[in-house]
């Protein structure tokens, strides 16, 4: 069988890698736009907050046996003869997957029109990413236009390297898709802090360029705000043209079932950004990750395609000094009978809430809580995993770090001082009435302190209790500290 | 006086044993650079084996009414041959199968390996090693190019400015050996890395370090966090990953995709303690001014289907930080180390009781080897094996078609220390012959047609290889009882009547002798050490060839990848892996990991130490320890038992309610039969690369029980 994917980007990487993995002798054809190696395209905002360099977003190369052709883009498919023509070549192919990604969307407003100015950029290559991190380096003040995810994770990242930042949203809180607007208040004021201005329920004017370059941002209501640099984070449109000019049905991405074949053609799936699932388009990687390797499987073991949900997909902001994690229904989107359990700490810019149905948990919002975080997003989605009572979810639940001092006076007596060899606080206390009152002594007769040495000035401690308040060597009348003491 | 070690884990404790036969003896620690003085309770009880009540003397035969009957060596022997030879000749010899163990000296171990191929003739011999260190010396062989355990001294790692142990808990399992983390806890600088917050773990409390309480099964995906954070943030020491590795891009390329907060929604670890852990390594390594850091794994992190490419990962994480032959100029601190389980856990693995292994870590499938071998051994190369099937394999194949008809034990009770254990014994039984060599009516013992009675540690001389690559000279107290042999006899009785060629000597010290020629040229190399060289109280660590270039003697190798790697190219390699999860998936009749490891009290299935009273007593049953929010959805408020299930098995045994262990999560201890036996229910899914079953981590259901 000859498989031909379209887009090098992280899914159609993906697809590859795992349909290689799973059938070596499947001859494997991967066309990238791009020149470059496929990248992590996630970490693009980690590599502008310069967490992160060029060499680590480089994804794994290809096994040799997978024809890679990288800075070629495909420019007709030719479903008749089942081709995929690109610039003076075509490949054939017996199954085609669509992985064209999607592209910025650029805001159709004066100024952006006719296209970027400079000091205008989208976010969506790693080309972008260089203009951007160089462009930063002559800026006072940046504009990030769209409150999502992505224009967060790049305000975030510009105000690390010290650039005034602005973001500007048609929609009037942060972060709208994910958090209901009670708690986006907690992230806009957490973004406040670092230096970062939000400015919600705002339209666009005009963007003002001075001699080729941007100067300034002008919104609805008549402010200006000066800025050299802009940054395009307005939301994607699925990237379809490939598609379109083929014939097959598209609408806001390449319409497909939920086996991941598009309408028309059964030979041709489309997954990723690009795709339009009865389940709707998907912005994030994990839902493309998950339709890659569920088409990987089908084509080659035949397998039902498992329907990838989409909405309530996890988002983990990836931001330097805020943290932002969602998954699943919130109280917004929770049904009437759901349980929705949380906790507001507004002045510590922190919010915990869970979705409870039934035995499961189906929805996580953490903001400034990443510990609680990352221990909710491993119980997501477990059924028969929810304590008894759902407010143990907000709780820590591991053991502490710090323990109590331990008190030799008042530990109870059936304590185990000196676990390698089993000996009880009583166990020490009995061999001093018998006589033994060194540590030496006690050692030889217990075998305490005898193993790894750990309980060490712990019995050092008894000892100094019990020479207080049973000194040796004095009449033996006198009451005895019985095994229950302290 | 007789000054020996401990007979039962790695660490090997030094001891000295005082008082006149077996009832008077006496074991008390000595000094020595592995235990320092001191010994653990099972170390200090181990005398009391010599005296268990139900310590066979005699060969016991499986009599027609079920049970068993004395006989006498000779008819005992007589008739284990003829039956041998009778399968042999209906089923061909690789019919007969070999289960050795790692707590066998290097003697017994090396003359069973010689015994399955000259005079059983089969190439089926394999060993519970497999169950311990085969995933940590698979990805030690592919990356560094020889595997042993630590590869340096362990007092080494009281130098470190951090150590990374991941999935091990040596506070139970090896208690003497804590005291070398002492000066590390000062610093700040211990990572335990554990489902359960584990004695071991505790050690992090207070300041020690950090405990990494990771979702079970996810510690590949941890590590390839590490390596992403390490190579996002440029900590790794480039000048030495150029100069002694290679492989980098192919690794850094694969972690790009584990990015912080990916790895922390499959393992639960947050970003924030994933980059504090990847500093205090990074700093502490050599390119960075550190002291040394050291990484460390155990069964926890290795007993998995993933368990070569994790230990692989563990290895890439300490090349890439500069660390393992301590630095770029070898005179730093630091590497990676597997922290060996059993007694000879490391010889053991060493010298031919391997399925695919000659003496010396040779490969039996390597014409070199064979031929080098064959000569000490005195005969044609031709008439060894190959390579025959691993322990798995092998023991899911006993009385299948075509599989093996019979099967001889040493130092190994599979049948409550194998996973699926249910499904082995009845393996086991459907077989025409089983021999199980042991001192104790062990539970694999109960299903043998032959037990024969063997002698112990007090008892007998030889050597062990503990767990830094350091041979320790075991010494004989007492003698045997009446009516007990070496399994040194027993191997020699029976290659007489099956008229084995090659020779078969009962003395310890022949045997080792013939063990250095048999070793010598490999990569375990113990030509150079001798029992007079050990008696003089040199420290000795393998390789350890006969002679030096000028003819005096070889001083043997405690820091290995000082200057260079033991590969074609000399360096070591970086390689890529993938996380694929566990071979089991939580589901809705199946939504808790259970996870499995050992108490301080019990060593391996607890054959020997249940029948210790001091140690029985302190520990007599399984536990299921559960964190107190899921231990109230399922209605247990303290001690009742709890039924766990997997769609393997069912065990019962009381609740141990604790905070130390994760809510999605159960632990039970591996020493126990009967209801109790949790390997009843642990998964026999093994490694692709080193055939390690997948013990430590499978989906179950639990309830209270009120049975």
């Amino acid at each position: 069988m000859r498989v031909v994917v379209v887009g090098a980007g992280m899914v159609g990487h993906r697809f590859t890698e795992e349909l290689h993995r799973l059938d070596p002798y499947i001859d494997i054809t991967l066309i990238g736009e791009e020149e470059y190696e496929p990248y992590n395209r996630i970490l693009l905002t980690e590599l502008l907050a310069g967490r992160v360099d060029l060499a680590g977003l480089t994804m794994s190369a290809h096994d040799e046996d997978v024809n890679v052709r990288l800075g070629s883009p495909a420019l007709e498919i030719d479903r008749e003869r089942k081709l995929v023509i690109t610039a003076g070549d075509s490949v054939e192919y017996d199954h085609l997957v669509l992985a064209t990604g999607a592209r910025g969307r650029v805001i159709p407003v004066p100024g952006l029109r006719d296209g970027l100015p400079r000091g205008v950029h989208l976010l969506r290559s790693l080309n972008d990413a260089r203009d951007i991190k160089a462009a930063a380096l002559n800026a006072r003040h940046a504009v990030v236009i769209g409150g999502g995810p992505l224009g967060l994770e790049a305000a975030a990242a510009l105000r690390h390297r010290g650039v005034g930042v602005s973001v500007l949203s048609l929609e009037t809180s942060l972060l709208d898709r994910d958090l209901d607007a009670s708690v986006a208040e907690i992230v806009e004021a957490a973004s406040a802090d670092l230096g970062i201005e939000f400015l919600g329920g705002v339209g666009i004017d005009s963007v003002a360029v001075r001699d080729g370059h941007v100067s300034a941002v002008h919104l609805g209501g008549g402010r200006v705000i000066d800025a050299q640099l802009v940054v395009l984070a307005a939301g994607v449109v699925p990237e379809t043209s490939l598609a379109t000019a083929a014939g097959l049905e598209t609408a806001q991405g390449i319409v497909v079932g939920h086996d991941l074949r598009t309408t028309l053609d059964r030979s041709i799936s489309a997954i990723g950004d690009c795709a339009q699932t009865p389940t709707g388009t998907s912005g994030l990687v994990a839902p493309g990750w998950a339709q890659a390797r569920e088409l990987a499987r089908s084509l080659v073991h035949g397998t039902l395609i498992e329907p990838v949900e989409i909405t309530g997909s996890a988002m983990k902001l990836k931001a330097v000094g805020l943290d932002v994690v969602t998954m699943g229904r919130r109280a917004s989107t929770a049904d009437s009978h759901d349980r929705v359990v949380n906790l507001r700490d507004a002045s510590a810019r922190r919010h915990v809430e869970v979705v409870v149905r039934d035995d499961t948990l189906i929805g996580v919002t953490c903001v400034g809580a990443p510990e609680i975080a990352a221990h909710l997003s491993t119980q997501f989605d477990r059924p028969g995993m929810i304590p008894a009572d759902p407010l143990q979810l907000l709780l820590g639940t591991s053991a502490g770090t710090v323990t109590e001092a331990v008190n030799p006076t008042t530990m109870p007596s059936s304590t185990t001082v000196c676990r390698c060899n089993g000996v009880s606080k009583g166990d020490l206390v009995r061999e001093w009435e018998h006589g033994c009152t060194t540590v030496e002594a006690l050692a030889e007769k217990t075998l305490a302190t005898t193993g790894c040495g750990g309980c060490k000035s712990l019995v050092c401690g008894i000892v100094d209790w019990l020479t207080e308040v049973d000194p040796p060597g004095v009449d033996q009348e006198s009451p005895r500290v019985g095994v229950t003491a302290g | 006086m007789t000054d020996t070690h401990c007979p039962y884990c790695a660490l090997q404790c030094a001891q000295k044993l005082s008082g006149e036969g077996p009832t008077s003896l006496a074991a008390e620690p000595r000094d020595f650079p592995t235990n320092l003085g001191g010994m653990c309770q099972k170390g200090w009880t181990s005398a009391e084996l010599l005296r268990v009540p139900d310590r066979i003397t005699m060969p016991q035969r499986r009599s027609a009414a079920g049970g068993f009957e004395p006989v006498s060596w000779e008819e005992a022997l007589d008739d284990i041959a003829a039956r041998v030879r009778a399968i042999g000749d209906d089923h061909g010899t690789d019919a007969i199968a070999v289960f050795g163990g790692g707590g066998l000296t290097n003697e017994k171990a090396y003359q069973l390996g010689k015994f399955a191929r000259l005079a059983l003739r089969t190439k089926n011999i394999d060993y519970n090693g497999r169950f311990c260190m085969s995933s940590a010396a698979a990805a030690s062989n592919r990356a560094l190019g020889i595997d042993r355990g630590l590869p340096f001294p362990l007092s080494d790692l009281g130098d470190a400015q951090a150590v990374l142990l991941l999935g091990s808990n040596i506070a139970d399992t090896m208690p003497p050996s804590v005291q070398h983390l002492g000066a590390v806890r000062e610093r700040g600088g211990l990572i335990v890395v554990d489902p359960r917050h584990s004695a071991t773990a505790q050690l992090t409390d207070n300041g020690g370090g950090e405990h990494v309480q990771l979702v079970p099964g996810t510690d590949l995906v941890f590590l390839l966090g590490l390596l992403h954070v390490v190579f996002a943030e440029g900590l790794h020491d480039l000048a030495y990953v150029e100069a002694r590795t290679t492989g980098l891009e192919a690794v850094r390329r694969s972690v790009s995709e584990w990015w912080p907060e990916r790895v922390a929604s499959v393992t639960g670890v947050p970003e924030t303690q994933l980059r504090r852990v990847a500093h205090l390594l990074a700093n502490a390594s050599p390119h960075r001014g550190g002291w040394g850091a050291f990484v460390l794994t155990g069964r926890g992190s290795e007993q998995h289907t993933d368990g070569t490419d994790t230990v692989t990962a563990a290895i890439s994480l300490a090349l890439v930080l500069g660390l393992v032959g301590g630095g770029i100029d070898g005179k730093g601190r630091g590497g990676y180390g597997a922290i060996t389980g059993q007694g000879n856990g490391q010889g053991g693995r060493e010298h031919g009781q391997k399925a695919d292994q000659l003496p010396g870590y040779r490969m039996i499938a390597d014409p070199e080897a064979r031929a080098h071998v064959a000569e000490v051994w005195g005969v044609d190369p031709d008439i060894l094996p190959p390579p025959g099937m691993p322990a798995m394999q092998l023991l899911k194949s006993l009385g299948t078609e075509g599989g093996p008809r019979a099967l001889f034990v040493h130092g190994s009770n599979i049948v409550v220390s194998a996973p699926d254990a249910i499904d082995i014994a009845r393996r086991i039984r459907s077989l025409d012959l089983v021999v199980v060599c042991d001192f104790v009516p062990s539970e694999t013992a109960a299903l043998a047609d032959y037990i024969l009675p063997v002698t112990q540690w007090a008892e007998e001389e030889g050597t062990m290889t503990g767990l830094e690559g350091r041979v320790l000279r075991r010494r004989q107290a007492l003698a045997p009882p009446a009516g007990v042999r070496s399994e040194l006899e027993i191997f020699a009785e029976l290659a007489k009547r099956l008229d084995a060629p090659g020779r078969w000597p009962t003395e310890p010290r022949e045997v080792f002798d013939e063990l250095r020629r048999a070793s010598s040229g490999g990569k375990a190399d113990y030509a150079g050490i001798s029992y007079e060289r050990l008696d003089a109280g040199e420290a000795l660590y393998w390789p350890c060839p006969s002679s030096t270039e000028d003819g005096g003697d070889h001083p043997g190798t405690p820091r290995l990848f000082t200057e260079s790697f033991p590969t074609p190219d000399g360096k070591a390699k970086l390689i890529p892996v993938r996380w694929l999860g566990p071979d089991d998936s939580l589901r809705r009749d199946a939504p808790v990991w259970l996870v499995t490891g050992r108490v301080l009290q019990h060593y391996q299935s607890g054959a020997q130490t249940r029948r210790v009273d001091k140690l029985n007593n302190a520990q007599s049953r399984a536990y299921v320890e559960i964190h107190p929010v899921l231990a109230q959805r399922i209605g247990v408020e303290g001690l009742e038992d709890i039924e766990v299930t997997s769609s393997r098995g069912t065990m019962r045994a009381p609740a141990r309610v604790s905070k130390d262990i994760r809510p999605d999560t159960v632990f039970v201890p591996f020493h126990f039969a009967g209801e109790g036996m949790v390997n009843a229910l642990t998964n026999s899914a093994t490694d692709p690369i080193s055939g390690m079953p997948e013990f430590k981590v499978c989906a179950v259901t639990i309830k209270r029980s009120d049975s």
